[in-house]
């Protein structure tokens, strides 16, 4: 290492360049990932409105799709999931080897100072940390919706773009809850959960790696993403325990007087 | 003063290994001790050697978390022993060297090749670009400029950010906590005369701030608790606006 020349002055074009890169990368990882958590919570709302009934779902979804809203967003969304995925994947170690050092090194961080001592004083030095580990954890979920998001992605593009599902080219409660309560409820409630911890923790990150002392104080960021990923959990676990057939539109009330 | 009635057993798990010995194969000693009162690590360490083994190795130097010298894994996070009382530990502790740092023998390592190579990377000194005059008054400088250096200024360097870092675990190139901190203590120093541009290869290079993935364990690690993450924070806003002035300033005279 001390051999290495001075990376900073005199190195020319070649730094610069790679530094813009660096500065490039990380603006793209950190953007898509924000556009795609911005997008995740108005699309649990969407879907969201099964809950008050079949009715509602399906004049939503033909609206969105009537004003070509639907279509082209699935298309942008499934560019900005992949340009995600490339750009933050880059900072995944990929030697194995490597991989089990840093989660060794998170557990271990994980576990300290959380024992339970008798004699601990209040002047311990041992502060809790878990961030290393949501880490290695929205590593995995992110693993996890690049298999079940891609096949999300591409069924619901297919249900948009084709009349494979249902009668007409586009989404219809009858045949999306026909699928869920078939068995897509399971894969479905792993992305769920997926989705929305890696939301929410990536969220945090990115607000603490830009503005850790800006907006909010780092405790009170932590407490925020807990409040979204248990809302928007519930939200989205609400939505498709209806979808799935198992409880009745809590919210079908909201348009009984509607004409239909 | 008398030894409490719920005085503790303490056993201690230390790593041991000489790399200097051809014989020496890494392994865990076990050690066992009778809790004082206000008993730190360092004090147990000296108590395991006086009593144990006169042949077990780590360092320290000053005792109270100056010298940067006594940094250690404790029950798996980076700590200063001379810092941590055994109290707030369980009975059962396990020390380990500080990883990422080149091993010297048992609970010693050595953190100045790796400090030295940041230092001299980074140029961590003020880049005065006019000549000196002993005749000229000192500049002045804002109380609130001359608060955020010293704040900066006080890591003593004893690495613990950098054995805390998963990054700089894998990395022997990254900066980490204490080489960044370092960074924007001379980039605030208005006696630092390097531009936004030369600081912008600095910071924004492979092994510079956005080589970090944003785990934060420098900051909840630092036993000095040194604001790590606002200047991480810092950094980033400072990068992405030299970027734009860059871009701005070409426009403009293109």
């Amino acid at each position: 290492m001390a051999s290495r020349a001075p990376i900073s002055l005199d190195q020319g074009a070649a730094a610069t360049s790679s530094a813009r890169r660096q500065l490039l990368y990380e603006a793209i990882s950190g953007g898509t990932g924000l556009l795609l958590a911005v997008f995740m919570w108005g699309h649990v709302v969407l879907v969201g409105s099964i809950l008050t009934g079949e009715r509602g779902f399906d004049w939503l979804a033909t609206m969105l799709e009537d004003y070509y809203i639907a279509q082209p967003t699935v298309i942008a969304v499934f560019a900005l999931f992949l340009v995600h995925a490339v750009f933050a994947s880059r900072k995944i170690p990929s030697q194995l080897r490597d991989r089990k050092r840093i989660l060794k090194l998170a557990k271990g961080l994980n576990r300290s100072g959380r024992e339970k001592v008798a004699t601990r004083t209040e002047h311990s030095p041992f502060r809790p940390h878990v961030e290393s580990l949501l880490w290695i954890w929205q590593v995995r979920t992110g693993m996890v919706l690049l298999v079940l998001g891609s096949f999300h992605l591409v069924l619901l593009g297919l249900d948009i773009f084709t009349p494979l599902f249902g009668d007409l080219a586009g989404i219809e409660s009858s045949s999306s809850m026909a699928r869920v309560s078939a068995g897509l409820w399971l894969p479905y409630a792993v992305l769920l959960l997926c989705v929305e911890f890696h939301a929410s923790v990536g969220l945090y990150r990115l607000a603490v790696k830009w503005g850790a002392d800006l907006w909010m104080s780092r405790a009170t960021m932590h407490r925020v993403e807990q409040l979204i990923f248990w809302v928007v959990l519930g939200l989205g676990t609400l939505t498709l325990v209806v979808l799935a057939g198992w409880m009745e539109p809590p919210l079908a009330f909201l348009l009984d007087g509607a004409a239909p | 003063m008398t030894q409490p009635a719920t005085a503790r057993r303490l056993k201690f798990e230390i790593f041991r290994f000489n790399p200097e010995d051809e014989n020496s194969e890494p392994h865990i000693d076990s050690f066992e001790i009778d809790e004082t009162p206000f008993m730190s690590l360092y004090i147990a360490l000296n108590r395991i050697r006086e009593v144990h083994d006169p042949g077990l190795q780590f360092d320290f130097a000053c005792r109270s978390a100056i010298c940067g010298s006594c940094g250690m894994m404790v029950n798996g996070r980076p700590a200063l022993a001379c810092r941590t009382l055994t109290s707030d530990l369980p009975e059962d502790i396990q020390l380990y060297p500080l990883p990422a740092f080149k091993l010297i023998g048992d609970l010693s390592v050595d953190t100045g090749t790796w400090f030295r190579g940041m230092a001299e990377r980074t140029e961590a000194w003020i880049h005065e670009r006019q000549p000196f005059d002993p005749e000229a008054e000192e500049e002045r400088m804002s109380d609130d400029i001359a608060a955020a250096i010293y704040e900066g200024d006080r890591c003593i360097e004893c690495g613990c950010c950098v054995a805390s870092c998963g990054v700089a675990n894998l990395d022997p190139e990254f900066l980490a906590g204490a080489g960044l901190n370092r960074v924007a203590r001379f980039m605030m120093d208005p006696r630092d005369q390097r531009s936004d541009a030369e600081w912008f290869e600095v910071v924004a290079g492979d092994e510079g701030v956005f080589g970090c993935v944003g785990m934060m364990a420098c900051a909840d690690v630092c036993p000095k608790e040194l604001p790590l993450l606002e200047v991480y924070a810092y950094l980033r806003r400072k990068t992405l606006g030299a970027r734009f002035m860059a871009r701005n300033t070409k426009k403009k005279s293109a």
